[in-house]
């Protein structure tokens, strides 16, 4: 092999391992998936008023989402929430959306998007309990998942896709 | 040897990119450094020391003293960047260093004030931070202080903060 055919194959070889290398790396920006007690017992104030506790869709496969109208990230997913919840409800998939918001700001924009699952709201409350779930950061969006016994097994700090959360769900059935 | 390099490479691309990991994530703190001075006897002067890929939004930007008897005027605000939001469209954000000028008007006999501050802004990396409210205590004379104490909508919401949103 010529001396030049060699260290273009060295470089391209490196480049390529390079990239394979980024595109594997797990993300680790994801918290620790940790399932802090009374998770599910926990009141927060449901869109008409009421409380509600996460226990109230415990059985099922529940994915909890913290965000805000005003946390553009936020708004990006949820459209995918919404497909998800629509395909995979039946197969017993809970969204539950937790908007660190004011009502007023909250309640217009579910019904532009149409958000086909339940949505509550908080302040202090819902900062201090998606901090207990690992996001110390405070920062949005943040979504878990928990399985049907109420155990947390999947946390994700930004944006997630449907095509991240399918794998994570489909052992969960 | 080519596959070593392989191997080598791939290992230096998986290590490599923590940089988007939480723990790399800085704290609102840390992103959004607040200090507040008392230039003249009637303005303070609050700067912002914004770490690179974070940026603040104009419009969330909220002064408030305590006690209500020392009176804020209206902020002046530099010309903001503009951010092109798929959401929101057009936002005005500042990046970097900012300074804002607040017109203040101290009672006689004051012995001093608390400026707080709220602020809420975002991370290029794709996440933004709950409110923030950061505070300093400014004397009768000019002079400069650093944010006294800091934290998230928890610490505003368990203070007395009068701006409660």
């Amino acid at each position: 092999m010529k001396r030049s055919t060699r260290i273009f194959l060295f470089i391209a070889v490196a480049l390529v391992a390079l990239v394979a290398g980024l595109a594997l790396h797990p993300l680790s920006r994801d918290p620790v998936a940790v399932t802090p007690p009374g998770l599910l017992d926990t009141p927060l104030e449901s869109m008409d008023g009421g409380k509600q506790p996460l226990g109230t869709w415990k059985g099922k496969v529940l994915v909890v989402n913290f965000w805000a109208t005003w946390c553009a990230p936020c708004r990006k997913e949820i459209p995918e929430f919404i497909r998800m919840q629509e395909r995979l409800g039946p197969q017993g998939l809970q969204f539950v959306g937790i908007a660190i918001d004011e009502k007023d700001k909250v309640a217009p924009y579910l019904r532009e998007v149409g958000v086909n699952y339940p949505v509550l709201v908080g302040e202090l409350d819902a900062v201090e309990l998606s901090r207990s779930l690992g996001n110390e950061l405070g920062a949005l969006p943040f979504t878990v998942v928990v399985d049907r016994t109420g155990k947390v097994v999947h946390s994700v700090l930004g944006a997630t896709s449907e095509a991240q959360l399918e794998p994570v769900l489909r052992a969960l059935y | 040897m080519i596959l070593r390099l392989f191997l080598l490479c791939l290992a230096l691309g998986a290590a490599g990119p923590a940089a988007a990991g939480q723990s790399d994530l800085l704290s609102p703190q840390q992103a959004f450094r607040m200090s507040a001075q008392l230039a003249r006897k009637d303005e303070v002067v609050v700067r912002y020391d914004i770490a690179p890929g974070y940026y603040l939004y104009r419009d969330k930007l909220k002064f408030v003293a305590e006690p209500a008897a020392v009176v804020l005027g209206a902020p002046r605000t530099p010309k903001p960047g503009v951010h092109e939001d798929e959401f929101f469209g057009r936002v005005e954000i500042y990046r970097g260093a900012l300074v804002i000028r607040v017109p203040v008007k101290v009672p006689a006999g004051t012995e001093r004030f608390t400026l707080i501050v709220r602020s809420q802004g975002c991370a290029d990396a794709g996440v933004c931070y709950t409110p923030q409210q950061q505070q300093v205590v400014l004397g009768p004379t000019p002079g400069a202080a650093e944010a006294g104490s800091s934290g998230s909508l928890v610490d505003s919401l368990g203070g007395a903060a009068p701006d409660k949103r």
